[in-house]
């Protein structure tokens, strides 16, 4: 098997973007990763698109021909990928296999998802299909239910307070302040979503015990990455980035049916298989984007990927270990909190987060100095299927 | 009263209560199963209540919960409350199968739990 890296990233500002298509945003990003790769008038061998709600949202099936066709790309080969909001983590890693096993060289992986163009009823059915049709998706149940009765667990188990969810997200949106391409740029304070009468407007109940702010928008983006041996990109224009490790593993499709609900058994798993390919440990890692669609999330994943031991996730938060110049900084982008969450994008634009952050091309209120190696976690389902990739600066 | 309509799936061979029905026992691989339904009351596990719902359903909230019944099986329902206030983890909650939503002008029934202790 060949090493493989990162030789282009590119992505759009996520948020409302009511003037593209969903195949405009998809194109857009994939030129700005071809050109970042010095590729701008060549071809790729293969095209992995990474999409979960084209056919229910927009009628549209298909998409990674459609987008050789746009970007003209043929004769490349194409596919569509739909994991659900892993989708974008496991379009990586089919674009990673690929180019590991001599068959391609030069692969384009993108991922993209336009959600803003229907109702939030609509959307929140939409992302609710990935859930157990007869025993969970008839109820009603929704991908914050799922998380707020996670939430209730994880409190009565570990202690997690109201406290640590609310700093996680003062944090995460206090990045996404500083990161262009965020879909909410705006810093919130304690005394805006929690200590304060207007607190009560501004952040109600949306899946108890977890409220509006402690969820990720709902979001239109784009995100994309070009993929080639690692000897091939020794050559490339801009710092290549090797993706050194990579994991995934699945879990129960309901929640009832684990053992312990509060154990996120394919986080454990897909980290523990890329830190072995990687030969890193935790405390090698020096900027980590988690997905954190919810609050908790970013707490337990820090935990299951072995951050921190279980219970100690929150009180590190507090402690400000997860911030820029902290232990373990997470989600300087802003993470699906502030930067959004469109399904399909998400796993691609955390890997494009963690390849500016090791190329050092970031501001230096979002850089960490002198950053080598970088992790990402993208969570499909309600866990049932998760993605692992640790990256590492090339030094060249 | 309608009866319970959940079937849930014992492995023959070493005795795991599935729900919802996998082709393969989750622990031991094993294909044959006993179909078993609901006994008794349900302890609740855990759960939440929801004011963004999805398509197809039109009221402010819902109210939803994991409940585990006295022969072990394991299943998500709605709760009917009126808020998550008087609801606690562990508590008993009596099972009935009533209408949970309406699909093209239909019924669709599912499992409800009322609190009791």
């Amino acid at each position: 098997m060949r090493d493989v890296a990162i030789i282009g990233a590119g992505m759009i500002p996520f948020g409302r973007r009511d003037e593209d298509s969903l195949m405009d945003m998809l194109a857009y990003a994939s030129l700005k990763a071809l050109d970042d790769a010095g590729m701008g008038d060549k071809s790729v061998d293969a095209v992995y698109v990474a999409n979960m709600g084209a056919g229910m949202l927009q009628h549209q099936t298909s998409v990674a021909s459609a987008l050789v066709d746009r970007l003209s790309l043929y004769p490349a080969a194409a596919e569509s990928i739909e994991n659900g909001p892993a989708s974008g983590g496991s379009a990586v890693k089919n674009g990673l296999l690929a180019v590991a096993s001599g068959y391609y060289d030069y692969v384009l992986v993108v991922g993209g998802e336009k959600m803003r163009e229907v109702t939030g009823w609509r959307a929140t059915d939409f992302v609710s299909t990935m859930t157990h049709p007869t025993a969970e998706y008839v109820y009603g149940i929704t991908l914050p239910g799922m998380a707020g009765m996670f939430t209730r667990l994880y409190m009565e188990k570990y202690g997690l307070t109201r406290d640590m969810l609310l700093e996680v997200a003062i944090k995460n949106q206090s990045m996404g302040a500083l990161n262009p391409y965020a879909h909410v740029e705006m810093a919130i304070t304690r005394e805006g979503i929690y200590d304060s009468p207007h607190s009560v407007v501004n952040n109600p109940p949306a899946a108890d015990p977890l409220h509006l702010y402690d969820a990720c928008p709902v979001s239109d983006g784009a995100a994309a990455v070009i993929l080639c041996p690692l000897e091939m990109a020794k050559k490339a224009a801009k710092t290549p980035i090797l993706i050194a490790g990579f994991g995934q593993a699945t879990d129960t499709h309901t929640l009832q049916e684990r053992e312990d609900p509060t154990d996120l058994k394919a986080v454990t798993l897909a980290a523990h298989q890329a830190f072995e390919m990687a030969k890193l440990k935790p405390s090698d890692i020096h900027v980590a984007e988690l997905h954190d669609a919810f609050t908790i999330l970013e707490i337990a994943e820090s935990e299951h990927i072995g951050f921190f031991k279980k219970g100690e996730g929150g009180k590190a938060v507090l402690a400000g270990k997860t911030r820029l110049g902290g232990q373990i900084p997470i989600n300087l982008s802003g993470g699906l909190k502030a930067r959004g969450h469109p399904v399909g994008a998400t796993g691609v634009a955390q890997v494009v987060e963690i390849v500016f952050q090791l190329r050092h091309e970031l501001g230096k209120d979002r850089q960490v100095k002198n950053a080598e190696n970088g992790l990402t976690v993208n969570f499909g389902g309600f866990g049932n299927n998760v993605v692992v990739f640790i990256l590492r600066r090339v030094k060249q | 009263m309608k009866e319970i309509a959940i079937e849930a799936y014992k492995c023959l061979k070493c005795g795991k209560i599935h729900y919802p029905f996998h082709d393969r026992c989750m622990d031991c691989k094993g294909r044959e199963f006993q179909k078993i339904t609901p006994q008794g009351n349900a302890r609740l596990i855990t759960y939440t209540q929801i004011f963004n719902l999805p398509w197809g359903f039109d009221q402010r909230f819902l109210i939803i919960g994991i409940g585990e019944f006295e022969n072990g099986l394991k299943a998500m329902g709605q709760i009917d409350a009126d808020s998550v206030d008087h609801l606690k983890t562990g508590m008993v909650m009596k099972p009935s199968w009533e209408p949970v939503r309406v699909q093209a002008g239909e019924n669709v029934y599912g499992l409800k739990f009322e609190p009791i202790t």
